[in-house]
């Protein structure tokens, strides 16, 4: 199956720097019928009948999230565009704030009508900062044309934390604090940014907005899977002939994407969804691309037969290690013990031991963590021991 | 009748209030759920993990200190998967602590070594590099030792509740975060008031009184069973 | 009871992270002055701004050089080489990870994942993007960086 353009329809196609361009390709024409001809109820409708999943690697089904904050008593909500895309190998975000921010900005200002919102910022991480300019262009240009409408919608640049993708804790950070995790419940839904109901969605889940509340959700669910709907977008990096974007119907086999589009060859593994994301052999290349199975943010990265999975497993830990808040002992302690019992399999110092207490240590942080980072910590471990428990054994200490 | 909220826990049915935590109404029916971060009567923080405890449902444990019960849950507070979870845990907080209790002052009224023993752990399953910090003994009323520190941050909560300019905060990031004092200094000498509120709650060796010459240890010398 | 925990409820505390990234551009670093100054106004404790400013990466509370490198050690550069990045720069400024040139011109830092790996090997100098990196081009760009 070629690819599907749903998310990326106008990127290429128009010119990023002028809204113009985007209204003469139909742009904002979502908006006034949101606005025009639909009550928020009826925009929230759409998007539950849609069977939308968010994008930014949890998929919490979005009408349900944008259904929270609407019918929560709050005086000041807000929406967030978490624009913090940090997970290793993800760039597609990127890719969309480059070629077409208009949508997303039509996405951000549906969802405000949706759940009442007359605020709203998107968190830009801070290594994007090449991108403010030409968002904060697209910004103004939308506003000189009407369509904020009394809208305020501001730009909160990142300053440099991986965890802030994390819904909790970007929220802290606009507050101006640590970006730590917090607790929940309280959901940002019912107590989100300073107090009020919030919703936190990603860009690509935000650019499906427009085109759902167009074309309408039957039109939406019947892309997809039973439970994944709808396209996705795929960072494809790597071990590949051609790294890149790739917008795909879900259910859509893993090898699809990875040898027909990315022109992968001699592939030993995938890692599906970055630091955080899984890891799939070879023979598993058949998988589907779905909340079902793997998915993740999106991001792909190939690994072909010359590389060493210890060391990539191990790398990734450090990442965690590197990025964890340190609020909550699980992924504080266990991303550190990990990263350096990894470190001396690879060196192969390791112990059948260590390896044992690894498993026991994964539960323990899968099931306690504060939030999703120190939860999906161990996949790569635990992951790579179900497939390549060799490689593992191979380095234990003679 | 309407303002009760009837669940079970571990099998047995109980009723809580709306807005109670899983943990204030276990404890209101004699079920001991251990705690290092969280403080009766102060906010839950919810960075220690130990009360996390199963409900029926969930994908993940939940932190029974800051989830409010709802109608009709189904909690374990000792289930093996609860228990095994929590000796990792405290296992971790272990494994950058420094194996000092022959000698450290809070030897065996240490909350840590106390619930340590609770969950009969012997030797910590896990090691990690140590933090080195100089033990700050500047200030008459409190003594510092940041090493053995495990992060609960109840001394950051608890001077921040008695209203006046807080004295702690949490700086760093990750495995390298570090309770500090002002611009990571050193507690000075007329830094704090003698209220004691933190150091009665530390549940670790890291803050404790200076000893006077000629004064006892708090802690009396350990003893060890064989 | 539940609580929210520990919020402060005024909306201008949330200025502190941009007032850091003024700070940041301004003078290459956060001085520690400026985190004092800012306890000030903002009437919050040093240890909060302090906390605050050690929390993220791209802000520093020691000095920097003019130019900050940041190659990406991420693994999609890293399958892509970024050693040969790393190594090449080291040696055409003779200075080592986390240091700066005697003459303040570069600081040499390694960073994760800055979304360009369809570009791998890539890097930042300042703000600025570098992507599909080779040995033979590191002399060229860092010419560019006064």
């Amino acid at each position: 199956m070629p690819q599907k353009r749903v998310v990326l329809k106008n990127c290429e196609v128009i010119d990023p720097k002028r809204i113009d361009s985007h209204l003469e390709s139909g742009g904002f024409k979502a908006l006034s019928k949101a606005r025009g001809e639909m009550t928020p109820e009826q925009i929230t409708n759409e998007v539950k009948a849609s069977g939308l999943r968010g994008r930014g690697g949890a998929g919490f089904p979005c009408g349900i999230k944008w259904d929270g904050a609407r019918t929560a008593p709050g005086a000041n909500k807000y929406v967030i565009c978490n624009a913090d895309e940090g997970e290793v190998g993800t760039f597609k975000d990127r890719y969309i704030l480059e070629k077409d921010p208009f949508t997303l900005i039509e996405g951000i200002l549906i969802a405000g009508q949706a759940i009442g919102a007359k605020q709203g910022y998107i968190y830009l991480r801070a290594e994007y900062h090449y991108l403010l300019d030409h968002l904060q262009s697209a910004i103004d240009q939308a506003k000189q044309k009407g369509f904020l409408n009394g809208f305020s919608l501001e730009i909160r640049e990142g300053v440099g934390a991986y965890i802030c993708g994390e819904e909790s804790a970007l929220m802290d950070s606009i507050e101006g604090k640590r970006g730590e995790a917090r607790y929940r419940p309280p959901f940002p839904t019912t107590s989100g940014l300073w107090g009020q109901p919030t919703i936190i969605n990603n860009v690509e889940t935000l650019m499906n907005i427009p085109p759902i509340i167009l074309n309408g959700a039957d039109w939406f669910s019947q892309m997809g899977t039973e439970r994944s709907k709808g396209t996705k977008v795929f960072s494809v990096s790597g071990d590949v002939a051609r790294p890149g974007v790739y917008e795909i119907v879900l259910g859509s086999p893993l090898r699809e994407l990875v040898e027909e589009l990315a022109m992968a060859k001699d592939v030993k593994m995938v890692q599906i969804g970055g630091a955080t994301g899984r890891i799939l052999p070879y023979d598993k290349l058949d998988t589907p691309l779905a909340f079902e199975a793997v998915l993740g943010a999106g991001a792909v990265t190939v690994y072909n037969e010359s590389r060493d999975v210890i060391d990539i497993v191990h790398r990734t830990m450090e990442f965690l290690a590197e990025e964890s808040c340190g609020k909550c002992t699980p992924c504080r302690q266990g991303t550190e013990v990990m990263a350096e019992v990894l470190d001396k399999f690879h060196k192969g110092e390791g112990s059948l031991k260590e390896l044992q207490n690894l498993e026991a240590l994964s539960s323990a942080m899968m099931l306690s963590s504060l939030c999703g980072l120190g939860q999906a910590a161990p996949n790569a471990v635990m992951d790579s021991l179900q497939y390549f428990r060799n490689d593992y054994e191979s380095r234990v200490a003679k | 009748m309407e303002n009760k909220i009837n669940l079970t826990i571990n099998g047995k049915e109980v009723t809580g209030r709306p807005g109670m935590t899983i943990l204030e109404v276990a404890r209101d029916n004699g079920i001991d759920i251990p705690t290092l971060c969280y403080i009766q009567d102060l906010p839950p923080i919810g960075a220690c993990r130990l009360c996390v405890v199963e409900v029926e449902g969930s994908r993940t444990l939940v932190g029974s200190c800051h989830t409010p019960v709802a109608e009709g849950m189904a909690i374990q507070t000792h289930s093996p998967k609860v228990i095994a979870t929590r000796k990792v845990l405290v296992e971790l907080m272990l494994a950058s602590h420094p194996d000092a209790c022959l000698i450290c002052d809070k030897a065996n009224i240490c909350e840590l070594r106390r619930i340590a023993a609770d969950l009969e752990i012997g030797l910590p399953r896990f090691r990690t590099r140590k933090h080195y910090f100089p033990v700050e003994d500047e200030n008459t009323d409190m003594v510092r030792d940041m090493s053995k520190c495990v992060q609960c941050r109840r001394c950051v909560i608890a001077c921040k509740s008695k209203g006046d300019e807080p004295l702690f905060g949490m700086a760093y990031r990750g495995f390298d975060s570090k309770v500090i004092h002002g611009y990571d200094q050193p507690l000075g000498s007329e830094a704090c008031e003698d209220c004691d509120a933190c150091i009665d709650i530390c549940p670790s060796g890291a803050l404790r009184k200076p000893r006077r010459a000629g004064e006892e240890r708090a802690a009396k010398a350990l003893i060890i069973k064989g | 009871m539940a609580g929210k925990g520990v919020i402060t409820p005024q909306k201008d505390r949330s200025d502190l992270i941009v007032r850091l990234q003024e700070a940041q551009q301004r003078y290459g670093y956060v001085p520690e002055e400026v985190i004092r100054a800012l306890a000030d106004s903002l009437n919050i404790p040093v240890h909060e701004v302090y906390g605050v400013a050690s929390f993220y990466s791209f802000l520093s509370t020691r000095p920097l050089g003019r130019n900050v490198i940041r190659v990406c050690k991420s693994l999609p550069c890293y399958l892509k080489s970024a050693e040969m990045i790393m190594e090449a720069v080291q040696k055409e400024l003779g200075i080592g990870l986390g240091e700066t040139t005697p003459d303040g011109r570069f600081t040499f830092q390694l960073t994760n994942c800055i979304g360009l790996c369809d570009h791998a090997p890539a890097m930042l100098i300042n703000q600025d993007t570098h992507v599909d990196l080779t040995p033979e081009k590191i002399k060229q760009i860092l010419k560019s960086y006064q």
